[in-house]
């Protein structure tokens, strides 16, 4: 068996790849003396993903919004039951969740690794889908909608994504909507499974103090041997440059408005360490122009204009870009007004080189953090991984990056025109 | 002073001094060490909300660092060290805690030592804060009142957790518990700045301290903090008093909230008159995890996957006061039927419909949950707290052992001193 091993002992971690004859590919990341065994398999499948072609067909197939995570949900049905029954069984804890881009299953526990990771392996491998299942599932995903419809939250930031976006599909809901999923049939969910779940389009990682060896010859075992097949083709729809609007709200019974800014980014065509890149870049410069230390901060937060609420954030994926900063908030206009007001004072003046360096300090500091938790090691190396590199990547990232790229990156990205505003309010309010 | 505990496994009681108890929990494997600060006092309703507020004046600044951007600037300089301070409510305790999580020095690659600056800082925040006119800084006690009014209004956002408050609230509404732990918008509204800091100045020499530090101590570490601790004045420690905790209901009361949502929370909360002290709290425990404490559990089989009512339903105790609530998410015109469906299942566990897979799945699961505690600080700090203000002195092996030796028979006879007492809904308009 040949897999790869990366060492990186400044940092005592080290990572095991390797390559199944499918197709699929497989990390482990060992953590000694971890009690929890934290395993994962993914599909580069998510919410995004309702237009495509699949390989050998020459028509596009459109899916009802909400398909892949409906179809998370059934995959724990199996042919004698639910797999979870047997995943507690063993006392461990299975769980999935989908996010625009991807589908991951995973369990995790302190005993009994081996029995867990085949039934993994062999669950997700193995739908059983029914028409009356389907039905059922209907009621319980309904119920999910509902809660997040409750959520002002979840609301305030994917009223922000509309905002930015026009047609693109990370502007839709994760689960969909109760409409959509009504459409949802047995055979559509197979069409998508047959689709997304080959092993070519997926990844095990596995974190925790486990052998790696034990761990490919399981997969070498369990997983079936189909042939690679061709890349499927995705189809976004043609989405403008430019904001679909410059402002949303929605009325919610919130004590006090919660709101996002978003700025919206078209340079997502990136590849490699250059996503890295361009990623600390945008968050090394979230925290320059409105990061705790900053003076934009300090002046919002002694005006009363925002709380411990407030947070920021950047995505970049294949097809979408966008940063977003918000929280809670008794005047929302305000914030984006000093906010527009710092940005371009720093557009006029420059930025500052000691305070570059600093915040790259902090932010490495930060970043090495997260190998504290097999939860975040895993979550980061598997939307790593669907782009191409992993998350020791970043090492080299927060070492070399210069503050000449953040610069260039820093009026690239903060572009007034692209920002918008979204709002969730009080009709009191 | 030698270290004889060498693991997360065990606490270790280095100093007492003052009424400050500094443990050590011995761990290398995580890149960063914590502190943790906590005072504990009565809930009170007089003390609840001037408790809930120091904290967050403290947090604003100290001598040496006295703005939020200052800290700010000293955190990053500590690689991106993280500094925070929260409230939190077991049984009729209400706690404030301080929190401070730094680099490990292995990883900074420089001769001073983190400890020392985080631990300095954390002093400092707590006994020296920033003072105008021989009292707080008014500015911050008035900017501050008005985020914990946000804050206490602001809790409705996460109705999950909102309506599981909000039943154990009103089923206590004669009792310390009833209190929220982040006191109430009247009271906040009165406090003024005098008053509040001769609270403090009260609090801080009297309350009982607990320091939790993470990490590798050396003696030249303790010295110092030795050396801290003594020069803090401090007076006679005040005696805490006990949760109450027997209560016999003697009629089921109802309550039901009205917002504008879509979903329904149905939340029943019971009873058990039974906490982590009794003998037969670990039958309480099996109990409740046969009954909702996971996918395998009776509320998740019946109510979510066989029904098809709620996305989410479960049961959890809290174990100082001997409460256990159900919550569920689900539809408003299912409120009764849901109801129904979950008492049925009180009902089967009592009838002693319990099967050898519910039993040891439910051991099982208890038994993974406790060994992943010690993959994360924050969660084995909270573990060995608990045991503190419990007054249990059970390692995570212990409690896994007594766990074990529960059997039907004993569930069985603990579910028949489990009594409705509330039923709480929130509901749409």
């Amino acid at each position: 068996m040949k897999f790869e091993t990366i060492e990186y002992n400044n940092y005592d971690e080290k990572l095991y790849k390797y390559e199944h004859s499918s197709g699929l590919k497989c990390l482990v990341i060992p953590k000694k003396g971890y009690s929890k065994k934290y395993a994962t398999f993914s599909t580069k499948y998510g919410s995004v993903d309702n237009e495509f072609i699949i390989p050998g067909d020459k028509d596009t197939t459109r899916v009802p919004d909400g398909i892949a995570h409906f179809l998370e949900h059934k995959l724990f049905e199996q042919k004698d039951g639910s797999v979870m029954d047997k995943f507690a069984a063993l006392g461990s804890r299975p769980n999935a969740y989908t996010s625009f881009n991807q589908t991951v299953y995973l369990f995790s526990c302190t005993d009994l690794f081996k029995e867990n990771f085949d039934l993994l392996l062999n669950f997700v491998q193995n739908p059983y889908i029914t028409e009356e299942s389907v039905e059922r599932e209907k009621g319980i995903i309904g119920q999910e909608i509902n809660m997040y419809r409750d959520n002002p939250g979840w609301r305030v930031s994917f009223n922000l994504l509309e905002a930015l976006y026009e047609k693109h599909p990370v502007k839709l809901d994760i689960a969909g909507s109760i409409e959509s999923i009504s459409k949802i049939t047995k055979e559509t969910l197979y069409k998508c499974y047959e689709t997304f779940y080959h092993p070519s389009n997926m990844v095990v990682t596995v974190v925790g103090d486990v052998d790696h060896n034990q761990v490919f010859e399981q997969i070498e075992k369990n997983i079936q041997s189909t042939k690679k097949v061709s890349e499927i083709k995705r189809i976004f729809p043609d989405e403008s440059e430019s904001l679909n609007k410059k402002y949303v709200e929605q009325i919610m019974p919130v004590p006090t408005p919660l709101f996002y800014i978003g700025f919206k980014d078209n340079n997502f065509n990136l590849q490699g360490t250059e996503i890295l890149k361009y990623t600390v870049a945008i968050k090394l410069l979230l925290s320059m122009i409105i990061g705790k230390s900053s003076e934009l901060y300090s002046n919002l937060y002694d005006k009363g204009l925002i709380n411990s609420t407030f947070e920021t954030d950047f995505s970049l994926e294949s097809s979408y870009a966008y940063s977003m900063l918000g929280g809670e908030s008794v005047n929302p206009e305000a914030v984006k007004d000093l906010l527009v007001k710092e940005i371009r004072r720093l557009q006029d003046n420059g930025l500052e080189l000691n305070v570059f360096e600093r915040l790259q300090k902090a932010a490495k500091g930060r970043f090495l953090r997260q190998f504290n938790s097999v939860e975040s090691i895993s979550r980061t190396f598997i939307s790593l991984y669907f782009k191409g590199v992993t998350m020791f990547d970043y090492f080299n990232v927060y070492d070399t990056i210069s503050f000449d790229y953040i610069t260039d990156v820093f009026y690239k990205h903060f572009d007034i025109e692209k920002m918008a505003l979204s709002v969730v309010k009080s009709s009191k309010t | 002073m030698t270290n004889t505990y060498d693991s997360e496994d065990k606490l270790n009681k280095i100093i007492e001094i003052n009424g400050i108890r500094v443990f050590n929990i011995k761990t290398n494997k995580f890149k960063t060490n914590t502190i943790n600060v906590f005072f504990q006092d009565d809930l009170n309703v007089n003390s609840v909300s001037l408790n809930a507020l120091f904290p967050s004046v403290l947090r604003r600044g100290c001598k040496g660092l006295p703005t939020i951007k200052e800290i700010n600037l000293y955190l990053e300089d500590l690689y991106g060290a993280i500094f925070d301070c929260g409230i939190a409510k077991k049984g009729e305790r209400q706690i404030m805690q301080f929190y401070f999580e730094y680099l490990s020095d292995k990883y900074t690659f420089n001769s001073s030592s983190n400890f020392e600056k985080a631990f300095e800082f954390l002093i400092n925040i707590i006994f020296n804060p920033v003072l105008q006119d021989g009292t707080f800084n008014e500015q911050y006690v008035e900017l501050e009142k008005s985020n914990l009014k946000m804050l206490v209004e602001g809790r409705t956002n996460d109705k999950v957790q909102y309506a599981q408050e909000r039943c154990h609230e009103l089923m206590c509404k004669d009792e310390p518990f009833g209190l929220y732990e982040y006191g109430s918008i009247d009271q906040i509204e009165r406090i003024t700045s005098d008053e509040l800091y001769k609270h403090y100045k009260e609090k801080v020499s009297t309350l009982p301290i607990d320091i939790f530090v993470t990490g590798e101590l050396n003696d030249k570490d303790i010295d110092l903090m030795k050396g801290r601790l003594k020069s803090i004045k401090r007076t006679a420690q005040k005696a805490l008093s006990t949760s109450i905790v027997k209560k016999f209901v003697d009629k089921v009361s109802y309550f039901e909230d009205k917002m504008d949502v879509n979903q329904g929370k149905l939340s029943l909360g019971f009873r058990t008159n039974i906490t982590a002290k009794e003998d037969d709290y670990y039958s309480l425990l099996v109990y409740n995890g046969i009954l909702g404490g996971g996918m395998h559990s009776k509320l998740f089989q019946n109510v979510r996957e066989k029904a098809g009512l709620a996305y989410f339903v479960f049961a959890s105790l809290e174990k100082f006061k001997g409460l256990m609530v159900i919550e569920s998410g689900i539809d408003i015109k299912e409120k009764d039927h849901a109801k129904e469906l979950i008492l049925k299942q009180l009902e089967d566990i009592q009838a002693g419909k319990i099967s050898d897979y519910e039993l040891n799945a439910t051991i099982k699961a208890i038994e993974t949950g406790i060994l992943s505690l010690k993959d994360s600080q924050l969660q084995i700090v909270d573990f060995y707290l608990s045991q503190l203000i419990a007054g249990t002195h059970d390692t995570m092996e212990n409690v896994i052992e007594k766990t074990k030796n529960v059997s039907k028979q004993d569930v069985v006879n603990v579910s028949k001193k489990i009594l409705l007492d509330t039923v709480y809904f929130l509901t749409a308009k």
